[in-house]
């Protein structure tokens, strides 16, 4: 069985001949021309036009007045009579802040779940020799395309055999370790040298001890990717949580959000404000969490 | 070459196989096993043989299933392999006002079904935003029927799968991206590489494993698509069924109390082997780049 | 590999039998559980479940209201109220049964209660509480009684059905009298050609495939007597195809509408996209509270031909530990005097024939809202179930399929409806 290597990393380091040795602090780089800014800022306003549409239509939904028709023909963006008494309406209609709570719970043990199962699992498989890695690196790329279709009843009959039905544990368990987050992070794993890893050997460090001191430092943009994908996963699943849980009070948000959108009512403002508080927990995530992408390997200990 | 005691890969990969068998290997077992029965969501499950199979043999909406899955496939993977890397590649660089670009780029991923719904089909309508653009234009005489015929409804789809999978490759490879050295790049740009060269030649290479793990997840998802053509048609599939996937098959089977979960079981299987075969050869790729 | 599959297909189906025993929640033993043990004067005490589908927050006052009379008739009794989200009530539905977890009350619509007295999971209240026939209306006990099956499984709560809403606006553009509109199917079409020619196209009056109900309407036999074959590939039936495909060939019909879900035209109709809606009698209000241009504009008139019947009920679990209990509160939620206080704060309609003679639903105080309330009580008296409940989920779609690829004109009427037939007989005896 032949060391596994990194795919990118002989491209790298036989790029273009020059050694990556001459460093001119990393602010060097940055540095970007007027008119190189220019072009960016064009292209990023053209994408944002694209891909924001659907956020500043709900927005603008959910701040249009009882009186305002927001179905004309040509949409407007504005409202006419923009008000809050949407949001407040939600607040009054469900406990939105225990919703909100029970929908944290649930995805604070989901991320959590994944970060620590898949980095390790990730970390054994790519760095570490052992018999049957092959098969089990197989098993998880299997999963990918596994049927998992029809299977929302039989997992909520091996949820309930756990004693876990109508319990948040309960929602959130099936999702704690993917199969895809655990292939992220061994991607990401595997795009560090080899040589690292020796030269850790030769320094005496044992399994453990190079996958907190050398792996995670360097995986942490791939890390905030996984709990990402986990959060946003969980906070916004329906079904299942739906189905899990039977008492109102441990309902999630997406669906106590429910709630507003009756049998005989149905008021797309107050929905759409709704779905705007429901929204606003995964954009927080988002703009902390992004800051670690670029985090990975020039502050990592791969330099050494 | 091991440094390591025998037990500790097994030690760290437990908890994660653990869950795979339970909740991911063991219900799929269970669809194998259902796809031999008449199984109902209630009571139901009587052997019946190869007869879900055979009726697969003859089911005129699987082949059209089949055939838009791959169509979809074959669009898709292109497009949202190379335009995401783009994207990471300008929201990279640390530009003031860049966090509020980043976040929202990737909002197309989490805005709901429902309003993408409507959003998308005010776009598409008759009288939506795009004919009505291409009519002032005098691009075209009549309003084109994206939402009512067979391949253009087809391909809206896509659009819409490809304008949702935007943000969330994108931030993979933002991940990726982040490993690419930078160092690298301030070298080539010394040796004066321009943006284009230094695309090509650094960040291509030094995203490689990244990029056939997003192919690989773009060939399934887009063979497994079922939002996007389960918004774009009500969920019904479109006239006479022809705009289904083979997800949006099984969902029709095996929804309300009285779903044939017997023959979705024999779907899924069948988009099993469908899904297996663009997997092997990616995998294959991606075996053989490492170990060039 | 290949000589090893006998053995290989022995042992799934050893498997299968077993799993049908225990993974997927097994049927119970049949012939016991669905006949009650307790007649309806036992003694009522102890804790009983109720669960209801998206009353929640709106009616909760008057829920608990019906609760705590409930709990004051009957001393000792505790009700534990659930309320089920709209969306995925089915789902949550199958999963509690597939569990054995059925709540001792449920609302269940009668598709829904159809497929869980198959399993005998229902209790047949009929056994129970003979004078469920008198006080109840005809239409709404029928709903819980099917073919090829002796029982009621469910108490009639309430009842509703579709009138007409027409934009007064659109009518006045295209020279129409909107005091006289449409009363039949071909009225409508004549209308439609009008609308479409003198607006040169820009007004629609249709927006609607057609489904069931309208071959039902059409005089279309949709099941065999024996209830064990789908028989509606008619040549009545292809008729009615064939005029749909010519109006939406000549542009009658908005051409997004193959691929709308059911609910399309209503909301075409509060876009203001077109001049015609069925809804029920409280849809007025919708209307208008989400397009307020809209107010004035509407005008409700009886539906065509045979309205729709749209019941709701209430069943007993088969499994409930206090079924005395589980039958009173069924019975006290759907009693007249509850059921006439349910209406008055929602447009709904109560299934006890005690309540017909209520002014509040027979008089218009001449308000639109209230015209469309009256036109959908005295409706009421003609509705009929239009779509067998049999019909639900894959089959429904399939049939759906058909009906718009017909309409697109990519295979003729027959052809579609006898495809239909044919998928929908194959559903039927799976």
């Amino acid at each position: 069985m032949s060391v596994v290597t990194d795919p990118a990393r002989p491209a790298v380091v036989e790029a273009p001949g020059t050694p990556p040795a001459r460093r001119r602090g990393s602010f060097g780089f940055n540095t970007v021309s007027t008119r190189e800014k220019v072009v960016r800022y064009v292209l990023l306003m053209f994408v944002l036009l694209i891909t924001i549409g659907p956020f500043l239509w709900q927005l603008s939904t959910s701040l249009k007045g009882s009186g305002e028709d927001i179905y004309t023909r040509i949409p407007r963006l504005l409202p006419a009579q923009p008000t809050f008494e949407h949001y407040g309406a939600v607040a009054d209609t469900i406990p939105v802040w225990d919703y909100a709570k029970n929908s944290l719970v649930v995805a604070v043990l989901v991320v959590g779940g994944n970060v620590i199962g898949a980095s390790l699992a990730g970390f054994a498989l790519s760095r570490l020799q052992f018999r049957g890695r092959r098969l089990v690196l197989g098993l998880f790329l299997a999963t990918l395309v596994l049927p998992g279709e029809v299977t929302i009843i039989s997992q909520y009959v091996t949820v309930r055999e756990f004693g876990l039905a109508n319990t948040l544990f309960g929602v959130a368990l099936p999702g704690m370790i993917g199969a895809l987050n655990v292939l992220l992070m061994y991607n990401a794993f595997r795009s560090l040298p080899v040589e690292v890893d020796h030269a850790a050997i030769v320094d005496g460090a044992n399994a453990w001890q190079r996958f907190v001191y050398i792996g995670l430092p360097s995986v942490r943009g791939t890390i905030s990717v996984v709990a990402i994908f986990a959060f946003i996963g969980a906070w916004d699943d329906f079904l299942w949580p739906l189905i899990v849980l039977t008492d109102p009070d441990k309902y999630t948000l997406t669906v106590g959000l429910q709630y507003l959108s009756g049998t005989f009512s149905n008021n797309p403002r107050l929905i759409a404000a709704g779905t705007m508080i429901a929204f606003i927990p995964i954009v927080i995530v988002f703009a902390t969490l992004q800051r670690f992408f670029f985090k990975g390997v020039e502050e990592g200990a791969v330099k050494g | 070459m091991r440094y390591q005691r025998w037990f500790t890969p097994w030690v760290l990969v437990i908890p994660a196989l653990t869950w795979l068998l339970v909740f991911n290997l063991w219900p799929s077992v269970n669809t194998v096993i259902l796809s031999f029965t008449n199984a109902k969501p209630l009571g139901g499950g009587t052997f019946v043989g190869l007869r879900n199979f055979e009726t697969l043999l003859q089911d005129e909406q699987l082949r059209w299933a089949l055939l838009n899955s791959v169509i979809y496939m074959v669009v898709c993977l292109p497009f949202l392999t190379v335009l995401p890397l783009l994207l990471a590649v300008l929201v990279e660089k640390k530009l003031p006002g860049i966090t509020f670009f980043r976040t929202a780029f990737y909002t197309p991923v989490v805005a709901s079904a429902v309003v993408v719904a409507l959003i998308w089909q005010w776009i598409l309508d008759d009288r939506g935003l795009v004919n009505g653009l291409a009519e002032k234009l005098g691009v075209i005489s009549g309003p084109l029927p994206f939402l009512s015929d067979q391949w253009l409804l087809l391909f809206s789809a896509i659009s819409l799968t490809i304008w949702k999978g935007l943000g969330y490759y994108m931030i993979i490879y933002l991940a990726a991206l982040g490993n690419v050295g930078r160092d690298l790049h301030e070298a080539a740009a010394v040796d004066g590489a321009g943006p284009l060269r230094r695309f090509v030649h650094i960040t291509v290479p030094g995203v490689r494993g990244t990029m056939i793990l997003i192919s690989i997840l773009i060939s399934v998802s887009a063979l497994r698509v079922f939002s996007e053509l389960f918004i774009l048609t009500g969920g019904k599939g479109g006239p006479g069924g022809r705009d289904n996937s083979v997800v949006m098959l099984i969902q029709q089977y095996s929804q309300g109390f009285e779903g044939n979960l017997g023959y979705a079981s024999a779907l899924s299987i069948v988009l099993f082997f469908v899904t297996v075969v663009p997997m092997l050869i990616l995998a294959r790729l991606n075996r053989r780049g490492a170990e060039a | 590999m290949r000589r090893r599959r006998p053995a290989v297909v022995a042992v799934l189906a050893a498997a299968a039998l077993t799993l049908a025993g225990c993974g997927l929640g097994s049927a119970e033993d049949p012939g016991s559980g669905a006949t009650p043990t307790v007649d309806a004067d036992a003694q009522v005490t102890g804790e009983v479940s109720f669960q209801t589908w998206a009353l929640k927050p709106k009616f909760t006052t008057y829920v608990e209201g019906v609760i705590k009379a409930f709990e004051a008739k009957y001393p000792g009794t505790k009700v534990t109220w659930l309320d089920q989200p709209g969306d995925g009530y089915d789902k949550k539905v199958l999963s509690q049964a597939s569990a054995g977890q059925l709540p001792d009350v449920t609302n269940l619509p009668p598709d829904f209660a159809l497929s869980l007295a198959k399993q005998n999971m229902l209790l047949d209240v009929g056994a129970a509480d003979p004078k469920i026939n008198e006080e109840y209306v005809e239409g709404g006990v029928q709903a819980y009684q099917y073919q090829g099956m002796t029982g009621t499984f469910g108490y009639p709560w309430y009842l509703n059905t579709d009138v007409d809403y027409w934009n007064a606006e659109k009518f006045a553009a295209a020279g129409l009298d909107v005091k006289n509109p449409p009363k039949t199917f071909d009225e409508l079409l004549a209308a439609a050609k009008v609308m479409h020619d003198k607006t040169g196209g820009r007004e629609y009056l249709m927006s609607r495939l057609p489904g069931i109900g309208d071959f039902t309407n059409a005089g279309v036999k949709i099941l065999s007597d024996d209830g064990t074959k789908f028989v509606f590939n008619t040549p009545e039936a292809a008729a009615l195809l064939d005029k749909y495909r010519d109006a939406y060939k000549a542009g009658y019909l908005p051409r997004d509408i193959l691929t709308q879900e059911y609910l399309g035209n209503s909301k075409l109709f509060t876009q203001s996209k077109v001049a015609w809606t069925t809804g029920g009698g409280n849809a007025i209000q919708d209307f208008v509270k989400d397009n307020p241009s809209l107010k004035g504009k509407i005008v409700p008139s009886p539906a065509l031909d045979t309205p729709p019947l749209y019941v709701q009920g209430l069943s007993v679990s088969a499994k409930t530990k206090n079924q005395a209990a589980a039958i009173a509160l069924a019975r006290f939620v759907t009693n007249a005097e509850n059921q006439a206080a349910f209406a008055k704060i929602v447009n709904i309609f109560p299934s006890t024939k005690a309540s017909a003679g209520d002014p509040y639903f027979s008089k218009s105080d001449g308000t639109p809202e209230s015209d469309a309330k009256v036109l959908a009580f005295e409706s009421l008296s003609k509705a009929k179930v239009l779509q067998p409940p049999v019909i639900s989920g894959a089959t429904n779609d399939f049939i759906g399929q058909q009906i718009s690829l017909a309409i697109s004109g990519k295979i003729s009427s027959q052809q579609a409806l006898d495809a239909a037939v044919a998928k929908a007989n194959q559903l039927l005896t799976q």
